[in-house]
């Protein structure tokens, strides 16, 4: 059910300039996105994400999330608008033990007087390409129907 | 036909049949409190990967278990939604959940069937060391995964006089304790405040302190020298604090408003809790006879709601030992009704401003009630639900008491995400 993520998209996603957003939803289907540079790939495949906040809609949807086998969403950005998504089911928070007091330090030696009440871990089930590129090429190829005359007329306008 | 009728009544369902019917209750926390009524056992191979070089076993306890032993086993088990099973070693043939070694992990099994894998939790680094006046600091606090614990009376004084609750085990423990060199009964406060100081070394590790023990009845007032342990001990982890006020809290008997305003003003605690055991005053009579003698349902009741005058609503709480109300011969004979009447009785309070939380009742094999039986695990999800439900209704927050600052409550797990 798990899928391996590649090397190029693991090094887009442990890269500190690339953009990363998290997706969860509440009990009640409401989405809820943050862009965090905490997410990363872990050596054992799984995305890590760190939690800093009990109290947040993050932290209270994945909660939901592990309890009920709700999926999450991340989105990433790299260079080159190089653009994925991975869909991925919560399977464990490390609330205490090595890997939470290692982050918890860095996090602090990075941010200052921040707390962290989570390593969230989440396994891979699918990754699509985002890119624009990649999509258009999609839906060109499988729905052609979708696309406006004039992309299809013999004279282009430039208008 | 008698028969059929008696079945009908007296069956309990299942650990699936509570999933199938509660879909609105996360699997994992109807599991987990499965665990808790059953206790667990673990194989040879399970224990075989247990290093107490190493992990954090059992320790100094207020509690005894259910196979009356006191070994080095897990002192707690994490799940994979960072919940803990404080695992209550029971003996084989009383049908516990088996915790054994399953690919290299340690997992939970019942009827062959893996259900969860669970992790094991490291030592605090304080555990290897000794006071200045030689004691081993792991014999003063002991720890959860993310809670320091300090028992501050290991003795109940409701026992001297044979008043002792009826489903409590305190003294008996603390007595084999005793026997076996488990510690001493109370620490100097200067014992107290260093190791407080080492386990703070250890960043991220703790995020709450809890203090609890036995009632003492000593005083001008009845629970007057109760109140002066819990401020001499609180006084001494202060500290170690910057801030006046810091996370910890207290469950002492039921103290008035001018001891409640005295443990407030002198001491660091945020959050007070009073366990009422049982809620309803007939049970209560009967189950906890010195509390009963000693200030009565009401008043012990009352001066649960007065001391959210002074800690605010959401940060004063009282614990019920779920099911020890259906105790035979004066209990309630029929579940509903008992739900029916805990919950009103824990509106109540929640209008007040006092949260209730559960902890389902495990028999003790050395308290009164030894040969009594555990509530079912569908009335303790109900009520786990129900208590969580008035949460939500009054707007009650349970952060003293939650999944990680304590972890023995089914309904404050549900309350995580409120």
């Amino acid at each position: 059910m798990s899928v391996q993520l590649s090397q190029e998209l693991i090094s887009i996603i442990n890269d500190h300039r690339s953009v990363k957003a998290l997706a969860t939803v509440d009990d009640s289907g409401v989405p809820h996105v943050v862009v965090d540079h905490s997410i990363y790939v872990a050596e054992n495949g799984n995305i890590h994400y760190l939690e800093h906040l009990e109290s947040s809609r993050s932290n209270h949807n994945l909660v939901g999330s592990i309890w009920f086998d709700r999926k999450v969403s991340i989105g990433v950005q790299g260079g080159d608008d190089k653009k994925f998504q991975i869909k991925a089911f919560p399977v464990k928070v490390h609330i205490t033990g090595p890997l939470f007091q290692k982050h918890y330090v860095e996090l602090r030696q990075k941010l200052g007087d921040v707390d962290l009440t989570g390593v969230w871990e989440f396994q891979p089930i699918e990754v699509t390409d985002e890119s624009l590129k990649a999509l258009q090429q999609d839906e060109e190829a499988n729905r052609p129907i979708f696309r406006h005359l004039d992309r299809f007329a013999k004279i282009q306008s430039n208008n | 036909m008698t028969a059929i009728l008696l079945d009908k009544v007296e069956r309990k369902l299942t650990l699936n049949e509570v999933i199938e019917k509660y879909p609105d209750v996360p699997r994992i926390v109807i599991l987990k409190t499965d665990v808790h009524l059953r206790g667990v056992h673990f194989t040879d191979a399970a224990l075989g990967v247990v290093d107490p070089a190493i992990h954090q076993v059992r320790g100094k306890s207020l509690f005894g278990s259910r196979d009356g032993q006191i070994k080095p086993l897990p002192a707690s088990l994490l799940l994979k939604d960072g919940t803990l099973i404080l695992p209550d070693p029971t003996p084989l043939e009383r049908s516990p959940y088996v915790i054994d070694l399953v690919d290299g992990r340690l997992a939970l099994i019942d009827n062959d069937e893996l259900l969860e894998f669970v992790d094991l939790t490291e030592k605090p680094r304080y555990y290897d060391l000794v006071t200045t006046s030689g004691i081993p600091m792991k014999e003063i606090v002991t720890a959860r995964p993310q809670r320091l614990d300090l028992i501050v009376s290991g003795y109940c004084h409701f026992g001297t006089r044979g008043n002792s609750c009826r489903f409590c085990d305190i003294n008996s423990h603390n007595r084999q304790q005793a026997k076996e060199g488990v510690g001493k009964s109370r620490y100097k406060p200067q014992e107290i405040s260093e190791t407080i100081r080492e386990a703070l070394k250890e960043p991220g590790r703790f995020s709450f302190i809890h203090l609890t023990g036995g009632s003492v009845l000593a005083g001008d007032e009845v629970f007057d020298r109760e109140l002066e342990l819990y401020i001499e001990t609180l006084q001494a982890i202060g500290e170690n604090f910057a801030t006046k006020k810091f996370p910890v809290d207290v469950t002492t008997s039921a103290l008035n408003e001018k001891q409640l305003r005295r443990l407030n003003d002198e001491t660091g605690i945020m959050a007070y809790t009073s366990d009422l055991e049982v809620l309803n005053e007939e049970k209560f009579n009967w189950v906890c006879p010195g509390k009963a003698d000693s200030l009565g349902y009401k008043e012990w009741r009352s001066r649960l709601i007065r001391a959210v005058d002074i800690f605010g609503r959401g940060y004063v709480g009282t614990g019920i030992v779920t099911g020890v109300e259906l105790a035979k011969p004066f209990g309630y004979t029929s579940e509903d009704e008992a739900l029916r009447a805990n919950l009103e009785e824990a509106e109540y309070l929640a209008e007040h401003g006092v949260t209730t939380w559960s902890s389902p009742w495990v028999v003790r094999p050395s308290s009164d009630f030894h040969d009594q039986k555990s509530p079912s695990l569908e009335y303790c999800i109900r009520f786990a639900r129900g208590l969580d439900q008035l949460r939500v209704k009054y707007g009650l927050i349970i952060d003293f008491n939650d999944y990680r600052r304590c972890g023995n409550h089914p309904d404050t797990d549900l309350s995580r995400v409120h």
